[in-house]
């Protein structure tokens, strides 16, 4: 009977062309893609705009007021060094919470919400694996994010470096703030909140909970990765005499106290200092000869936010792991290939 | 080459949520190139049987073969419409059909998708939002089907279809069944809208097998019978060994019974016609019975059998 | 060509209604020797049957030597049916039966129930007759 000869799909079939997965991704997700692209734009010209005329109006303004020397009056412009300051705040801030909003919408939610509607299996139901759907749910959004948060860091660097010298009240490398915002360690805390949130959507098929837990999952792998961040890399120490007084200033401590006269180190009392008596006799209790201050100088900037970055990328890459083995344990993904009927 | 479209042994899942077993000890054989309903209540595990034969989830006990191949490698030769029909709402009909295209680049026919999305008078245009659940449905169905699978699980496919859309749609499965020996997996709780579409029933009832096999062959091998009752006030005094007895019913002076006869039936007893709803409703009002299953051979008992070639193995039994 | 038309609640397994309705068309000249049946997967599509229900019952009229398969060609009918056409002497017999049954007043169930009746005391029912096989 002819019109039953069966043709199996199978003999039709050439090997293999590659699913256009990443395309389809980008045109899902292109709401997505089109507030991250506009926050970048918004960002980046606001940078712009701190680096260059604001930085130049505040930079200007204390040239003034650095020129009313011990003038009573002082006539300079204060608005431009506000606004510079409201500005680089609001700037820094923002580029601050880009790992967050990372994690939350382009992980979390996304991910399960197509979990949760069945989108991912449906995908999963044409020619395309879950590990290949996974690659690519990561790594197209990586690129992007990326690119995004490059962008910000190099230009909030670039923003901060233009004020240093000329605005009195510019924050130091070692603010916190400025650290992070300012630096590459931010692409990757970024990237990190992508994989939190992609793990977390994985393993939340609901995409409130998933958006919760992956902000909060997020905050807590940048507290690590900031509490780690001394001591990433040697620091340097500096001792004073106790007539000297404390180590004040410059870059990012590690550790302050006091010493002893055999080379201990003690907590600081922080009674004062030499000039109170009762802090005197405080001092001479302890047997404390001076200071010591391990810090980070700002030539340890460029160490610090690399072996930070290493690090973050490597608790990443643990994460995307454990995501890749949580999705083949969920999807049943064999284990090796080429397994026939037992029997 | 094998001639088992899916082959379970032991199969199990349990959902760690839910608690509890949604499959249970599951072994079946469906040969290739059968139309199969997947007939049981609501939360028999119907629907849990197919996504572990779609690779969507990984079995908890036991194993499942489909294709002669792990669910996961062989997922570009299967084809799966889960019971919600996801897809993606943003994209319109037409967006749709290419990111079909695109993501089965071995094996696309757009002809096929769009015959079927043609028949419910779709605007292509129509974001997949906006459209109603039948329409939806053959949209699932048009990506579904223009994969070209080998094998095509369908998780309650008519639900949401107006009885015209349903009687077009089944026949276009069955005319892809005829075509290309597709193997077919249909679930539904309702026996009777697969009756005529099926030739081989997979009965589940509380995640076990409770019938499989080809729809003649399980009907050969029950009989529906009436006979008198001799006294008997209730079924439990009834004893119709050697006969394995699925169901009996005492009605005044007469016992009518579903059973699967062992030898001649005794004389007396009359038969009467089974369809296969009586079939299956027998089995379902009575979870005592024990399962059946027929032709379960291993694959390696019948491998001269091709594979799809179904149609043509019954010239002989004909 | 002729269409099939499947009635569910008949009673009436799907494959030998089938094998009915081309008897039937054979009989009433519809079909003729030489002329091709539909393909299954016509037939498939149209009524939303099983595949293997047509192919069984194709199967069927070809054993009772009512058509042949040509391989890669279809389905064609080698002889049609019944030494009754529409027009013979037997049809003019029947009409005038059924006159004079009307004459003495039987409704026409009585008719066709008389008629069944003598059918079956003649013929074997096709129903019948594949069940015992």
């Amino acid at each position: 009977m002819t019109a039953l000869a069966p043709t199996t799909a199978a003999d039709t079939r050439h090997p293999s062309a590659t699913p256009r997965l990443t395309r389809w991704l980008l045109r899902l997700h292109r709401p997505a893609l089109y507030v991250w692209a506009g926050l970048v734009i918004v960002l980046s010209a606001a940078l712009l705009w701190l680096g260059g005329p604001l930085t130049d109006a505040a930079g200007a303004a204390w040239e003034q007021y650095n020129a009313c020397g011990e003038a009573p009056t002082c006539v300079y412009d204060q608005p431009s060094i506000i606004r510079y300051k409201d500005v680089y705040s609001v700037t820094t801030f923002a580029v601050l919470t880009a790992p967050f909003l990372v994690a939350a919408w382009a992980g979390a939610t996304l991910t399960s919400r197509e979990l949760e509607t069945g989108t991912a299996q449906l995908t999963w139901t044409q020619s395309v694996s879950p590990v290949r759907w996974l690659t690519v749910r990561l790594a197209a959004p990586a690129a992007l994010v990326a690119a995004g948060t490059g962008l910000l860091v190099a230009l909030h660097h670039l923003a901060w470096s233009a004020g240093e010298g000329r605005i009195r009240t510019a924050k130091s490398w070692s603010d916190f703030p400025t650290f992070y915002a300012g630096g590459i360690v931010t692409v990757a805390l970024a990237l990190l909140g992508l994989v939190v949130g992609v793990l977390v959507g994985l393993l939340w098929h609901r995409s409130l909970p998933a958006l919760a837990t992956s902000v909060a999952a997020t905050a807590g792998a940048f507290t690590l990765v900031n509490l780690a961040l001394p001591h990433l890399w040697p620091s340097v120490t500096r001792v004073t005499t106790r007539t000297q007084g404390a180590p004040s200033g410059g870059g990012l401590t590690v550790e302050q106290g006091i010493l002893t006269s055999t080379g201990a180190r003690l907590p600081d009392p922080y009674c004062g200092g030499d000039v109170f008596p009762d802090c005197r006799a405080t001092y001479d209790g302890l047997d404390a000869v001076g200071y010591y201050h391990d810090y980070h100088p700002l030539s340890h900037y460029w160490p610090l936010q690399l072996t930070a970055t290493a690090l973050t990328l490597a608790i990443g890459a643990l994460l995307v792991f454990a995501a890749f083995r949580v999705l083949r344990s969920r999807t049943g993904g064999a284990p090796r290939r080429g397994r026939t009927t037992a029997v | 080459m094998t001639s088992s479209a899916i082959e379970a042994t032991g199969l199990a899942k349990t959902f760690r949520r839910r608690g509890g077993w949604a499959l249970r000890d599951c072994t079946f054989q469906l040969p290739a190139g059968r139309v199969c309903a997947l007939v049981g209540p609501n939360g028999a595990g119907k629907s849990t049987l197919l996504a572990l034969a779609a690779g969507l989830i990984a079995p908890s006990e036991g194993s499942v073969t489909v294709l002669g191949g792990h669910p996961a490698h062989v997922r570009p030769r299967v084809g799966f419409v889960s019971q919600d029909k996801p897809l993606h709402p943003q994209l319109t009909v037409a967006e749709t059909l290419r990111m079909g295209a695109d993501l089965n680049p071995d094996s696309w026919d757009a002809a096929t998708a769009e015959r079927v999305v043609a028949g419910g008078e779709l605007d292509l245009g129509a974001r997949v939002r906006s459209l109603s659940g039948g329409q939806r449905t053959r949209v699932a169905l048009a990506l579904a089907l223009a994969k070209r699978p080998e094998l095509l699980l369908l998780d309650e496919p008519m639900a949401a279809l107006d009885p015209l859309a349903r009687h077009e749609l089944m026949g276009t499965l069955m005319a892809t069944a005829a075509q290309y020996g597709t193997t077919i997996v249909m679930s539904s709780h309702v026996m009777a809208e697969l009756e005529d579409s099926c030739d081989h029933l997979l009965l589940i009832g509380d995640g076990r097998v409770r019938l499989s096999g080809d729809t003649d062959d399980l009907l050969a091998a029950h009989a529906l019978i009436t006979g008198p009752a001799r006294g008997a006030a209730a079924p439990a005094d009834f004893d119709l060994a050697p006969h394995t007895t699925v169901e009996s019913r005492v009605t005044g002076r007469q016992v009518t019974a579903l059973v699967r006869p062992e030898g001649p039936l005794p004389a007396g007893w009359q038969t009467r016609e089974l369809s296969l709803e009586d079939l299956v409703l027998a089995h379902l009002r009575n979870p005592a019975a024990p399962p059946l299953t027929l032709g379960a051979l291993p694959a390696s008992a019948s491998p001269q059998e091709a594979t799809s070639a179904s149609a043509m193995s019954q010239e002989t039994t004909a | 060509m002729i269409e099939y038309r499947i009635d569910r609640r008949s009673g009436v397994a799907t494959y030998v209604q089938i094998v009915q309705q081309t008897k039937q068309a054979l009989r009433m000249g519809l079909l003729e020797p030489g002329d091709k049946l539909p393909a299954a997967r016509e037939v498939v599509e149209a009524t939303a049957v099983n595949p293997n229900t047509v192919l069984k019952a194709y199967r069927e009229l070809e054993r009772e030597g009512l058509v042949e398969a040509r391989r890669g060609l279809g389905t064609f009918v080698r002889r049609s049916l019944g030494a009754a056409p529409a027009d013979s002497p037997l049809r003019g017999e029947l009409a005038e039966w059924a006159a004079r049954a009307r004459a003495a007043g039987l409704e026409r169930d009585d008719v066709a129930a008389l008629f069944a009746a003598v059918l079956d005391e003649h013929f074997d029912s096709t129903a019948k007759e594949q069940e015992n096989r």
